[in-house]
């Protein structure tokens, strides 16, 4: 209990120091707010259902990336575990394409796309590839070699080995790789609202810092602080309870 | 043809970079795509090639570089020596860890509507910026590193009767470098998004300004151009810092 | 065997560890002569290794007292070097073999230019010379374990507290390094407190063998070892007195420890 009033007692302490500068004067207001103001606010996103919409348009351009990233990463993952000379062949073009900053994409998206959910989830799927590429990849090559003994014993074809095999056999990794790029699908698509996509809680923020109403600015932080957490707090129980048991349970221990 | 990994494979890797380069020059010259969206590979390097004679080109490498070198190393700095202040002391821990988890998941770019209104659109706000953001994975990193030193080694410390800085300066720190350089990789990515993404909301000279006038005015092959040249400097710095890590960290993976 | 001195160099008196509602030393004494080599046995979990901790001032007693050299022990010092049982988590992964064996040198506050040599001496006694600029990762358990009793050593320790330091080994390597400590002890003129399990690696070792029971952690018998030095891997195990003190032990411990 102390423990847990200890790790309270600074966040509280920044808010009063905020709160008490603000109203006093010491402290810009109009450039940064103070807790109440932001509190209100919060809520008050929450009443209009703004937050609600921005946070639905962040989503959907959010997660149409995370899909189509994160399936080409998992399948070419998959094909770079099984087949070595792939991965080396490929390795060049990969390490060029890979170095490219996602935002960097933005403009061209931008060019081809046009604004709207595309565009977005074309930068999104772009910066959810690699992760996945990369974890899938080093999943695949930590299989257990006992496992695909086994598969070649049984005779498998390619399909059959890598579904009944492979993929389940990687799963647990895949699983936090998948974790990891949605909590990456979430802050690229603010980031791309924020620079250029007038949708979604990126330019939210946008809107709000241009009309001056840090309160707002403040808010919506907040609220995709929360987002994101919860987002990865759910994912996080999901894989304990679905991977929990098992462990990582068919990697190679030695 | 049996390639061993080698020479031999990363020239034949490089080979089918080419093919592809080559595939993509053959359809564009067909006129099998847009030339608008998908410029033919010798337009862009023409324009690379006419940018890089030229000095305004070099005049915003400079510009993107100087913002994200002064971010970059002043956040480490910081990050380090305040994660280690942090990471070495238990009692300073309780009160400070929970705020750190509180940061962590906000993404870098939202804060970025604070400091335009905080300092306006310009340089010091781009600066500042990305500092910020790079901070917290230094930080973060940082603390781990310092509080998960080996117990053992504390105990030989404490049996051989080192002061508390030895103690810091032979133990605590070496054991906490490898999180320290994953934490200055993390924060060297984060750097070259911020200010990308700074720029292309201040509107100032940069790399970031570049790509973005490029699309807007339709000149897909400079915008190509630039999406190369920012590729290049993500690929650079991060070899450098790839390059600093392993000799500081030659110990490991023998 | 050993001169008895006028004082013991390491004692413990009506020591006692509770943490919580577990006791887990009972009034424990103990006094170990200068030079002597003395042996500590018991089942698992019985404390051996919080007594040792103790003696080595890693720990506080929550009553009673350890003593070296007559004075309270209140913190750990490089006169009461330990050995630890997982000696790949007590060595620097980041300095070399040599490196390793330095930092008990910079403890010391010997001046740079007389280091090498000492590092040198060290590393040649326990046969690791030619791998001094290696990193511990690089080497197998049991050379591990040698540098790390090779570190220790570097702190010109008046009494060594070994805790199981061969029982992550295997077997052959183990009766190799029970040589080269009896050798090395000898030559240096240490006192040793040695903690096993292994009833024959501490009749084979020790000049005195404690055996100590558990729940709580108490001494028991101990036992003189009157067979001569240096001691043989072959010889000295099918001594017959050696089989005495054997059947004696096993007696003494629970079955199955």
């Amino acid at each position: 209990m102390t423990r847990i009033l200890k790790g309270l007692l600074l966040p509280v302490l920044v808010l009063l120091v905020w709160e008490l500068s603000a109203r006093s004067g010491a402290l810009k207001a109009e450039s940064l707010s103070f807790p109440t103001a932001i509190l209100l606010a919060a809520a008050a996103v929450v009443a209009d259902g703004s937050l609600f919409k921005a946070a639905l348009e962040t989503f959907t351009g959010a997660v149409g990336g995370l899909a189509v990233g994160a399936s080409a990463g998992i399948l070419i993952g998959v094909a770079f575990g099984l087949s070595r000379r792939l991965s080396q062949l490929m390795r060049v073009t990969t390490e060029s394409l890979r170095p490219i900053p996602s935002v960097a994409l933005i403009p061209l998206a931008l060019l081809i796309h046009g604004y709207g959910f595309q565009m977005e989830s074309s930068v999104v799927a772009f910066s959810c590839f690699w992760p996945l590429l990369i974890i899938t990849e080093g999943a695949v090559r930590g299989i257990e070699p006992r496992l695909i003994e086994v598969a070649r014993v049984l005779n498998f074809n390619l399909v059959q080995r890598v579904t009944k095999i492979v993929l389940p056999a990687a799963l647990p990794r895949i699983f936090v790789g998948l974790r990891l790029a949605a909590a990456v699908s979430l802050v690229v698509a603010v980031t791309v609202e924020i620079t250029a996509n007038p949708i979604g809680l990126g330019y939210a923020l946008i809107v709000a810092q241009e009309s001056m109403r840090p309160d707002k600015v403040f808010a919506f932080i907040g609220w995709i602080g929360l987002i994101g957490w919860s987002l990865n707090a759910s994912l996080l129980r999901v894989q304990l309870k679905w991977f929990g048991r098992m462990g990582n349970w068919a990697e190679h221990t030695s | 043809m049996k390639l061993k990994n080698g020479p031999l494979m990363w020239l034949a890797s490089l080979g089918i970079l080419c093919l592809f380069v080559a595939l993509w020059q053959g359809v564009s010259h067909l006129d099998l795509v847009s030339a608008v969206f998908f410029p033919a590979p010798t337009r862009s390097f023409e324009s690379l090639w006419d940018q890089m004679r030229g000095t305004d080109f070099w005049f915003a490498f400079q510009q993107t570089l100087t913002r994200m070198a002064m971010g970059f190393v002043s956040a480490s700095l910081v990050g380090i020596v305040l994660g280690a202040l942090i990471g070495l002391s238990p009692r300073v821990r309780v009160y400070i860890e929970p705020s750190l988890e509180l940061i962590r998941p906000l993404p870098a770019s939202a804060m970025i509507p604070v400091f335009v209104l905080l300092f306006g659109l310009n340089d010091r706000m781009i600066v500042t910026a990305i500092a910020f953001s790079s901070l917290w994975p230094v930080l973060l990193n940082t603390v781990h590193g310092f509080k998960t030193v080996e117990p053992r080694l504390i105990e030989v410390a404490r049996i051989l009767r080192l002061s508390r800085l030895q103690t810091v300066w032979k133990i605590a720190l070496p054991n906490a470098m490898p999180d320290i350089f994953a934490g200055l990789r993390l924060a060297l990515t984060v750097s070259l998004i911020l200010a990308v993404v700074t720029e292309m909301l201040a509107g100032v000279a940069g790399l970031g300004q570049n790509i973005t006038l490029a699309a807007r005015s339709f000149r897909s092959a400079d915008l190509y151009a630039g999406i190369i040249v920012l590729g290049a400097v993500g690929y650079l710095t991060n070899i450098l810092l790839e390059r600093a890590e392993n000799h500081l960290l030659r110990w490991r993976g023998h | 065997m050993t001169q008895p001195s006028a004082s013991p160099i390491l004692s413990v008196q009506n020591l006692d560890f509770t943490v919580g509602d577990l006791n887990i030393l009972r009034d424990i004494s103990l006094s170990v002569q200068e030079k002597e080599f003395v042996c500590i046995v018991g089942a698992s979990g019985c404390g051996k290794t919080t007594l040792l901790r103790m003696m080595g001032g890693l720990l506080t007693p929550t009553a009673g007292c350890a003593l070296y050299r007559g004075q309270t022990i209140t913190g750990p010092q490089p006169e009461l070097a330990v050995v630890f049982q997982d000696y790949g988590r007590a060595l620097l992964p980041w300095r070399t073999v040599a490196g390793n064996v330095e930092l008990a040198l910079e403890a010391r506050r010997i001046p740079k230019n007389e280091r090498a040599d000492i590092i040198q001496d060290m590393l040649s006694r326990v046969g690791l010379a030619e791998r001094a600029d290696a990193y511990p990762m690089q080497l197998s358990g049991g050379m591990q374990q040698r540098l790390q009793i090779a570190r220790c050593m570097a702190q010109a320790p008046q009494v060594l507290l070994m805790d199981e330091p061969f029982g992550a080994l295997d077997a052959m390597t183990r009766q190799t390094l029970q040589d080269e400590v009896a050798r090395l002890c000898s030559e240096a003129g240490v006192t040793v407190v040695f903690i096993t399990h292994d009833l024959e690696e501490a009749i084979y070792l020790g000049d005195r063998v404690i055996s100590m029971d558990k729940h709580p952690g108490r001494l028991s018998e101990t036992l003189d070892i009157e067979l001569e030095r240096p001691r043989n891997q072959l010889t000295t195990r099918e001594d017959a007195r050696f089989l005495a003190y054997r059947h004696r032990l096993f007696n003494l411990l629970p079955p199955g420890h």
